[in-house]
């Protein structure tokens, strides 16, 4: 089991006000799982994805990832756990400004502590895996969104991550551009890549293998569907 | 990776050219700011010291008093003027001392087709030693000139060349009114010192000018050398009580002591030191304050910037590492523009003032390396203290937080 989450609350404090954003989750997910997460906005969709990425911490309950109980884990172990285990695509890229699409995806490497060669040989190649070969050396600002969003799924691949989150990756883009980031999940996914990706649009959560829904921090469906996403031609 | 992580910090400065050079904009601003401040300061203290200098050192100066229209009547009949006399009785009574006796005199000299009208000192041979100022050719005043009334004169720099233009004047006839004297030496050029141009001066010994000229022997004022600094005030009383027992208990001299004069300027120099020095700190944070903002407006793009960091993977110290070598790059580099900057901008401005200034012309910048190496250090501190802030409140963030704010 990869993901393993018992009894997790977050509970926000805007103000003096308590805003309980998760309520009492439980939740397995398996390697090599493809998981849908659905549900109406304020829903608890980000807080969940952000917990399961550690890029926040639960206010109670439990979270083994891959064995290892990381809501008691200190900062300097969860940094390393979210730059090997974790790739974390966001709705809108979070790409580094002025930097050019190779050194946006060196930098988890860089970070992993890889040679200058390495970096640049990795991410050159998962660069060419999501078909920007030919925009190596474009800024974040001279490429589409479809492409910033390529080039922000390469930088999560670039340590071979156990885990790859995604929130509402196909949100900003039109389409077109959506299909071609799915297509591209779901080749990941054949070749074995865990997967945890939310999502708005009731088609492709239709097509997924597994449905978690919430509803305001809590789960309240999950369920597994028959087949997996059609490949898109 | 230290190597990667210096790199990218340094491709984070270059990429980001607009920030980079308008935080190290406030940089070079509080350093050559500090740096001229100072220099300019230093400069016009090392200038005053100077010229005090060139005037002589440890002086005093005896004037006879104004006496109120009652007071000369009361005082009618008593000896009351300052002389000649007192001058000599002076200088044996008190043997350590160095008197030189001054008479001040209008006239008209002239040499060949040329004339000059203006004012004529007589003095003694102790006036060039006490003022430090010496013939540059010939001789100056000699106690025979005052013993036998030779009519001998000495001309000072600018005198000789309106008289004789720039033939030497040595052994050549002068009129003075209508008595004929010789020229016997030609002062140095000194410039003009609290509105006395040395350079316009006349001397003749003050015998000859007593005899042919006033007819009496009233002189105007004297200068008297203190050896010992220390003894100054202790002298100046007992002068005082010496001429006012020779003038028949009529007090009617005033001794006025360089060395108030000295403290009065040292107080000068002091306010003038604090004033500037307060307009340094100022432009330090100035300077600052132009650093911090830069950091603040940028600091919503930064922190977003850390939090993406963080979240694949940067540790704080990765974080804090990239910002200390962002900062000090920024702030070593806009600091040392600064200093270039300082240092021009002060000998500029030294120029400018030596030659608005009368008798400013050798009145310079002086920088201090201890200016620099302040302006420097708090430069750089106050570089490296505003970049590593934020950073390090941003870097504390969750990530997920990081990401999100605004
Ligand atoms: N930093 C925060 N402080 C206080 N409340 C927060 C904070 N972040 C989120 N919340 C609240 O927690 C709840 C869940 O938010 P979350 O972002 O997880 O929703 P979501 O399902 O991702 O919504 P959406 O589909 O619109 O992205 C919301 O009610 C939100 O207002
Ligand atoms: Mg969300």
């Amino acid at each position: 089991m990869l993901i393993d989450l018992n009894h997790i609350f977050k509970i926000y404090q805007a103000g003096h006000v308590e805003v309980p954003a998760l309520i009492n989750i439980t939740l397995q997910i398996n390697k090599g799982e493809f998981v849908a997460i659905i549900g109406q906005s304020g829903s608890g969709k980000t807080t969940l994805l952000d917990i399961i990425g550690c890029l926040s911490r639960p206010t109670n309950g439990e979270y083994w990832l891959d064995g290892d109980l990381v809501n008691t884990l200190p900062d300097s172990r969860l940094t390393g756990i979210r730059n090997k285990k974790i790739g974390f695509i966001f709705q809108t890229f979070h790409l580094l400004p002025r930097k050019t699409a190779l050194e946006n995806v060196q930098l988890p490497l860089m970070y992993a502590g890889a040679s200058r060669t390495v970096q640049h040989d990795i991410a050159q190649t998962l660069l060419t895996k999501v078909g920007l070969q030919d925009r190596l050396r474009h800024y974040s600002n001279q490429l589409s969104g479809g492409q910033q969003q390529r080039v922000a799924i390469a930088r999560a691949l670039a340590n071979s991550p156990a885990l790859l989150l995604a929130d509402e990756p196909t949100g900003n883009l039109d389409s077109q551009s959506g299909k071609d980031i799915l297509a591209l999940f779901e080749q990941l996914h054949r070749h074995g890549q865990t997967i945890v990706m939310i999502t708005h649009d009731p088609l492709i959560a239709q097509q997924a293998e597994r449905r978690v829904t919430l509803a305001d921090g809590r789960v309240v469906a999950d369920e597994y569907m028959h087949q997996s996403l059609p490949v898109p031609g | 990776m230290l190597r990667s992580i210096f790199l990218d910090a340094l491709k984070n400065l270059s990429g980001n050219a607009l920030r980079s050079g308008l935080t190290m904009l406030g940089v070079i601003i509080g350093v050559a700011a500090v740096i001229t401040m100072i220099a300019i300061v230093e400069g016009g203290q090392v200038w005053l010291v100077n010229s005090l200098e060139r005037m002589g050192t440890n002086l005093l100066f005896v004037w006879k008093k104004r006496l109120t229209v009652e007071e000369r009547q009361l005082f009618a009949g008593r000896n009351t003027e300052l002389r000649y006399d007192d001058a000599l009785a002076i200088q044996t009574r008190f043997p350590d001392l160095v008197v030189a006796p001054i008479l001040e005199l209008d006239g008209q000299l002239k040499a060949g087709d040329r004339d000059y009208s203006g004012r004529i000192t007589g003095t003694s041979p102790e006036y060039s030693q006490i003022r430090n100022f010496r013939p540059e050719s010939g001789q100056f005043v000699s106690s025979i000139d005052i013993k036998e009334w030779n009519r001998s004169v000495v001309l000072g720099h600018t005198i000789a060349e309106v008289l004789f233009g720039s033939q030497s004047a040595i052994g050549e006839g002068v009129k003075i009114g209508d008595q004929r004297f010789t020229v016997k030496g030609i002062m140095e050029p000194k410039g003009e010192i609290y509105g006395h141009d040395y350079d316009e001066m006349v001397i003749i010994p003050i015998s000859t000018g007593l005899r042919f000229f006033q007819g009496s022997d009233k002189i105007r004022s004297m200068i008297i050398h203190v050896p010992d600094r220390q003894r100054m005030d202790e002298i100046s009383q007992a002068l005082h009580q010496f001429l006012v027992q020779r003038h028949e208990g009529v007090d009617d001299i005033h001794i006025r002591n360089q060395g108030e004069f000295l403290s009065a300027v040292d107080q000068t120099l002091l306010t003038f030191r604090l004033v500037l020095g307060g307009i340094a700190v100022i432009a330090l944070l100035v300077g600052g304050i132009g650093i911090m903002n830069i950091m603040l407006v940028t600091v919503t793009e930064r922190t977003r910037e850390i939090g993406l960091r963080k979240a694949i993977g940067a540790r704080r110290q990765d974080i804090l590492l990239q910002f200390l070598i962002e900062s000090t790059t920024i702030s070593v580099i806009g600091g040392a523009i600064g200093i270039f900057v300082g240092i021009l901008a002060a000998y500029g401005i030294g120029d400018i003032v030596a030659r608005a200034m009368p008798g400013g012309g050798d009145w310079g910048a002086v920088v201090q390396p201890t200016a620099i190496a302040i302006a420097f250090a708090f430069a750089v501190v106050v570089g490296v203290g505003f970049g590593l802030f934020p950073a390090m409140k941003a870097s504390k963030l969750e990530p997920a937080e990081a990401l999100r704010y605004q």
